[in-house]
């Protein structure tokens, strides 16, 4: 069992702050503002989840879990819809998709014995699915009008030639869904060869053999790989439309987000 | 025969534009930057719409044909070549496959043949391409579709010499072959070489329509004399 970490070590940690503000002073990179900043909210951030998730795990789990999940969703709901911004109905979609994809896996671990429907399992196993395909839907639709702006006289002559919509961004599609799905396939590939993911790494230093700690591992990796594709996939299928009009007219997409 | 008039037809960039293009002519449109030729162009591809007006097709409104149909008969090039990833036979066979119609290597061929490019050309990956080849290969995209009308929005304008040639020695034979063509020209020269009819366009408004010969000697309008006259001096539109 890992030692507790005293508040005294705790402070200690701050001199490796300075590391990072040093460099940025010696480079001019302009950067120690936002690094302090950063490393005290993400600090100060946890240490508040902490006692939230203390209170919450003290309730009795039909109350505490549904009401971390709906904080979680509506985060990460709107954290991944200012990538979209400007499309139209997104943030419905986002919530409607992130939804889903907890419902899914949380039914397929509830379904299959994986976990104990309680809050210290099922909030931060589901935050961590709920955080990948908030990373995912950014990604994609950050890439979605990327592409659609450097594809545009591309899709004006697949249009003009008397494609549809759905023909004419087949190739972009594509390229979306592989990108979301790309560092997920290579982080399974090196899973545990090159860095002890982080869970598993939670539950060693917490006393628990590496056995069922890999276990646990498994589960995870392998539920945040289905929901970002699913999240990455569906996001994209349902908002490439959102680009063309009824009259299957390109809308010029712009970078700043405005449709 | 007529196949496309305009009737009063205005948007955001045109503004009351009444025209009639007879079958099997070439059009020729000039006019200063940001005249709003190309603005022409998309609305009879639909791939822009009208706010007021009518734009009749074969007697039709654009708008009661199937918007796909419409596209396959009314086909348009544009200045970029835009191909698509693959070879130049996906890149062909792109609007016969798309419309559910038989397409063979041959027919490729032919095509390449009409634009002096080699059959060995069929597989060639497109990044291999040279840009007039490009453009080329754009044009030949764009006819398997077998339009009836042509819309060239300043397909030579960023071609060599050599390459407007062959293109502009395939845009009469295709005019031979009983195609209409609508062309958005920077080049007055070129304006003059292939045109039946001439249009000069000027801030969204159609100032004049002419026999191209007729233009080029004698313009009617003032705002045409003076783009043309500055034109020929080499100044920059």
């Amino acid at each position: 069992m890992a030692p507790e970490i005293s508040t005294t070590s705790m402070l200690f940690l701050l001199v490796f702050v300075l590391i990072p503000v040093s460099l940025s002073y010696m480079y001019a990179l302009n950067l120690s503002g936002s690094i302090t900043w950063s490393s005290f909210r993400g600090a100060a951030q946890l240490f508040l989840i902490g006692y939230l998730l203390t209170f919450l795990f003290e309730l009795p789990p039909l109350v505490g879990i549904p009401i971390m999940l709906t904080v979680m969703i509506t985060v990460a709901g709107f954290h991944a819809a200012k990538k979209g911004k400007g499309i139209p109905g997104v943030i419905l979609l986002i919530f409607g998709i992130l939804v889903t994809v907890e419902v899914v896996v949380l039914s397929m671990w509830l379904g299959f014995g994986m976990i104990e429907f309680n809050p210290e399992q099922v909030i931060p196993m589901s935050g961590m699915v709920i955080g990948n395909s908030m990373v995912a839907i950014g990604l994609a639709l950050e890439r979605m009008k990327s592409e659609f702006n450097e594809n545009h006289s591309r899709l004006l002559a697949a249009l003009s030639l008397g494609a549809t919509p759905k023909v004419a961004t087949q190739p972009i599609i594509k390229r979306i869904v592989r990108a979301a799905m790309i560092p997920n396939v290579d982080g399974l590939k090196t899973i545990g060869l090159v860095q002890l993911p982080g869970m598993m790494t939670g539950l060693i230093l917490a006393g628990v053999s590496p056995h069922l700690a890999i276990r646990y591992q498994i589960v995870i990796s392998l539920s945040i790989f289905v929901a970002v594709s699913v999240s990455a996939m569906l996001v994209t299928v349902f908002t490439y439309r959102r680009f063309f009009n009824k009259n299957l007219q390109l809308t010029r997409v712009e970078n700043d987000g405005s449709v | 025969m007529e196949i496309v008039q305009w009737k009063d037809v205005s948007n955001d960039r045109l503004n009351n534009i009444s025209f009639t293009v007879l079958e099997n002519q070439i059009i020729t449109l000039i006019g200063p930057s940001g005249a709003g030729k190309s603005s022409l162009l998309y609305m009879m591809n639909r791939l822009d719409d009208t706010d007021k007006g009518t734009i009749l097709f074969k007697g039709k409104a654009v708008e009661d044909y199937p918007i796909i149909e419409l596209r396959q008969q009314i086909g348009m090039v544009f200045q970029s070549p835009a191909l698509f990833e693959g070879t130049v036979k996906d890149n062909v066979a792109y609007g016969p496959l798309l419309h559910k119609r038989d397409w063979s290597n041959e027919q490729t061929v032919e095509l390449l043949e009409a634009v002096h490019l080699p059959a060995d050309f069929l597989h060639k990956p497109i990044e291999e391409l040279s840009g007039g080849e490009q453009q080329r290969i754009a044009f030949l995209r764009t006819l398997a579709n077998e339009p009836e009308i042509l819309l060239l929005d300043e397909v030579t304008s960023a071609l060599d010499l050599r390459n407007v040639e062959i293109i502009e020695d395939f845009i009469q034979m295709l005019q031979k072959k009983g195609k209409t063509i609508l062309m958005v020209t920077h080049d007055v020269e070129q304006a003059e070489r292939l045109g039946d009819q001439t249009f000069y366009l000027e801030k969204g408004e159609l100032i004049e329509v002419g026999e191209t010969k007729e233009f080029f000697r004698e313009p009617q309008t003032d705002r045409a004399k003076r783009f043309l006259y500055r034109d020929t001096e080499g100044a920059d539109e």
